[in-house]
């Protein structure tokens, strides 16, 4: 009778302790509302609203050359752009150059990453001169590779390229070269991003598991197959998925370098839905070219994220 | 199988910049030995052991398997299996995996790794563990894991670095005494490296006794125990360790405390030396040393006091029919044979 007197007691403080929490937790959460309303309009204003724009904007016929043919047309836009030859080529390049970019990023930041973990001496140099063209605007960088790298016979690309014999080339001229060339740049800048990240991940690995391996017998290319890229597995996914999300909406250094040239060899569907709207005037198309970007990087994405869950 | 796994150390030196780890270091061990590595934290056990693995070269000396100089082989090529004291599992790997990793590196025909999996984990007792991720294993799976993967290749020679220094005292009795059955099953050469003497006692064939980057003494654990060849070994065997006072050496007897002791030594003339006398040596009688009882440390069996003979603490284990109470003044002595003498210039025995 006493102990079950003393339960109920018990019980029923406990009640009340858990409504004055649930109190405080309501209480605290308004608070953080409040906090929180500012930056979150902040954010509304400046992300979701354009987008909403961008897609409303997709839905009409809004040419500044021609404003008197203006008018809401539906999905016109991207009935026309399905059969649009040039969304498609761009399309592709845009997915050549997030695919070649980021593997380059990846397997030279890796590699990178594994030699200087090995460096006895310098490695903190290492890491600040490798730092250095991440901290530089695209812009700056286009600039610099099209005036000091590429220009034909003063180049240093190009020098390099007639001392070791294969003659002064057009690197910006040739399609293909030029291809090369946007990549070239795009992993030159932003390799040292991949090679930090992958660093700092291999840096945190436990050296002793590496001991156990060579005495289980493994060699130098088994302990980096079996043990380092398993164990990266994380770190590399990540990279990836930053990078790519990156590389798909990149512009601004191809856009100083080659203008998306030569010809639409070098543009990417961020540059062709800019010169659509921009160049063309083409407003209501570049924004449905916009969209359909918007469409492709989720896509991309969303497969990316359901990789990095699978094992 | 016999035959496999003699190891020579000849003049082994470890420099660490100006710090030597290791100072000349010589010891041999049999095949089929169970043979420890025991010294203080810091004495240079694991420097020896990851030299004899092959994972760090000496800076000077020679390492011998089989008679073969192999003091430039990568630890790749030695043919030997080690227990880490971090267990270092292959973390991303199920126990299975982890077991079969150094079979896979053999590359052995897929359909023999399998069993030989079984096996390794049915000897260890971790056969309904191995689907799971080391990060899902307490301390003595993750310790019993990294047993099977040294014990599933049969290697010539089994290295274990304090493997049972992670596990609580419980669980470090039965693996104890598990380990030495595996061993003696396997009829493989072990080294052990411990700070335990408990541990290398029980254990080992033969020991090895670091100090400070030299082995003060070889031998099977009764030797050290019984005849402790310098007064630093005197003082870390034993537990409590022996008593060490100082005392005088005239023709046979010592002076301690202005009482005379018989000893078995028959050196000639008079010295001061240490003399050396176990707690468990010690026994009460009508006549010796007298000393005050300070302190009465009851062990349940046996009781440890604490004496005070005019100035000289000595401590002593008694059964636990006669326990003195403390305050009380009493008389002890040692039989000849159990009174150890060393130099106190040299620190040897005498
Ligand atoms: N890489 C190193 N650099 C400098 N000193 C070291 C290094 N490795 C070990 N030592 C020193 O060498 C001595 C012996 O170490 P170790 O063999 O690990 O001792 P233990 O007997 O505890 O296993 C210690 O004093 C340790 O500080
Ligand atoms: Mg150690």
């Amino acid at each position: 009778m006493g102990a079950s007197a003393i339960a109920s007691a018990e019980t029923g403080s406990h009640g009340a302790s858990a409504d004055f929490g649930h109190a405080l937790a309501q209480r605290e959460r308004r608070f953080a509302a409040a906090l929180l309303a500012p930056a979150f309009l902040a954010l509304l204003a400046t992300t979701t609203f354009p987008l909403i724009f961008l897609v409303w904007t997709s839905t009409f016929r809004m040419n500044l050359a021609m404003p008197f043919m203006n008018g809401f047309v539906g999905f016109e836009n991207y009935r026309v752009l399905l059969t649009d030859e040039r969304f498609w080529s761009s399309l592709l390049i845009s997915l050549v150059y997030t695919g070649a970019t980021v593997a380059l990023q990846v397997a030279i930041g890796l590699a990178l990453a594994l030699l200087v973990m090995d460096m006895k001496r310098g490695q903190g140099w290492f890491r600040l001169v490798a730092i250095l063209p991440v901290v530089l605007s695209p812009a700056v960088v286009g600039m610099i590779w099209r005036t000091f790298m590429l220009a034909p016979d003063f180049g240093i690309v190009d020098f390099l390229a007639i001392n070791a014999g294969l003659g002064s080339q057009n690197w910006l001229g040739d399609p293909t070269l030029a291809m090369v060339s946007v990549i070239a740049i795009h992993t030159w800048q932003w390799t040292p991003f991949a090679f930090m990240v992958l660093l700092a991940s291999l840096a945190s690995l436990p050296e002793d598991i590496y001991e156990a391996a060579r005495l289980d017998r493994a060699t130098a290319w088994q302990r980096f197959r079996r043990i380092t890229l398993p164990l990266l597995r994380p770190a590399i996914v990540m990279v990836v998925i930053m990078r790519t999300m990156v590389a798909l909406t990149a512009f601004a250094a191809i856009f100083t370098v080659t203008a998306g040239g030569p010809g639409t060899a070098t543009e990417i569907l961020n540059l062709y839905a800019y010169r659509k709207s921009f160049t063309e005037l083409s407003i209501g198309y570049g924004a449905a070219l916009a969209v359909a970007l918007l469409f492709v990087t989720i896509i991309i994405s969303g497969v990316l994220f359901v990789l990095r869950r699978a094992k | 199988m016999i035959g496999r796994g003699q190891v020579k150390f000849r003049d082994i030196v470890k420099m660490h910049g100006e710090f030597a780890a290791l100072k000349g270091v010589n010891f041999d061990i049999e095949p089929g030995e169970f043979f420890a590595l025991l010294g203080p934290s810091g004495s240079g056990k694991s420097t020896t052991l990851r030299i004899l693995a092959g994972l760090d070269a000496p800076t000077a000396g020679h390492v011998f398997i089989d008679d073969k100089d192999v003091t430039s082989t990568d630890a790749r090529d030695r043919d030997i299996a080690m227990v880490f004291q971090s267990y270092a599992l292959y973390p991303h790997m199920t126990v299975a995996e982890n077991i079969a990793f150094p079979l896979e590196m053999a590359r052995l025909p897929k359909a023999s790794i399998g069993p030989a999996v079984q096996d390794a984990a049915r000897k260890v007792k971790i056969e309904h563990l191995l689907d799971r991720k080391p990060g899902q294993l307490s301390g003595g799976q993750q310790q019993r894991c990294a047993l099977a993967r040294a014990i599933v290749r049969k290697a010539r020679l089994f290295l274990l670095d304090e493997p049972l220094s992670n596990l609580d005292a419980k669980l470090r009795l039965e693996t104890r005494a598990e380990l030495k059955k595996l061993q003696r099953s396997l009829g493989v050469t072990a080294v052990y490296v411990t700070h335990d003497q408990e541990e290398a006692m029980t254990l080992a064939d033969r020991m090895a006794v670091f100090m400070a980057g030299e082995i003060q003494q070889v031998g099977t654990p009764a030797e050290v125990f019984t005849q402790p060849n310098s007064i630093d070994i005197a003082g870390f065997i034993g537990n409590p360790p022996m008593n060490l006072v100082p005392a005088h050496y005239t023709n046979g007897d010592i002076i301690v405390a202005g009482r005379r002791l018989k000893t078995a030594a028959d050196l000639a003339g008079e010295r001061e030396v240490i003399a050396g006398l176990r707690p468990s040596a010690l026994r009460i009688s009508p006549d010796g040393l007298n000393a005050r009882v300070d302190l009465v440390e009851d062990l349940g069996d046996t009781a440890v006091l604490d004496l005070n003979c005019s100035g000289t603490t000595m401590r002593m284990r008694v059964g636990d029919h006669d326990v003195p109470r403390e305050g009380d003044t009493i008389c002890v002595t040692a039989r000849p044979q159990d009174i150890h003498l060393f130099d106190p210039t040299t620190r040897k025995r005498l």
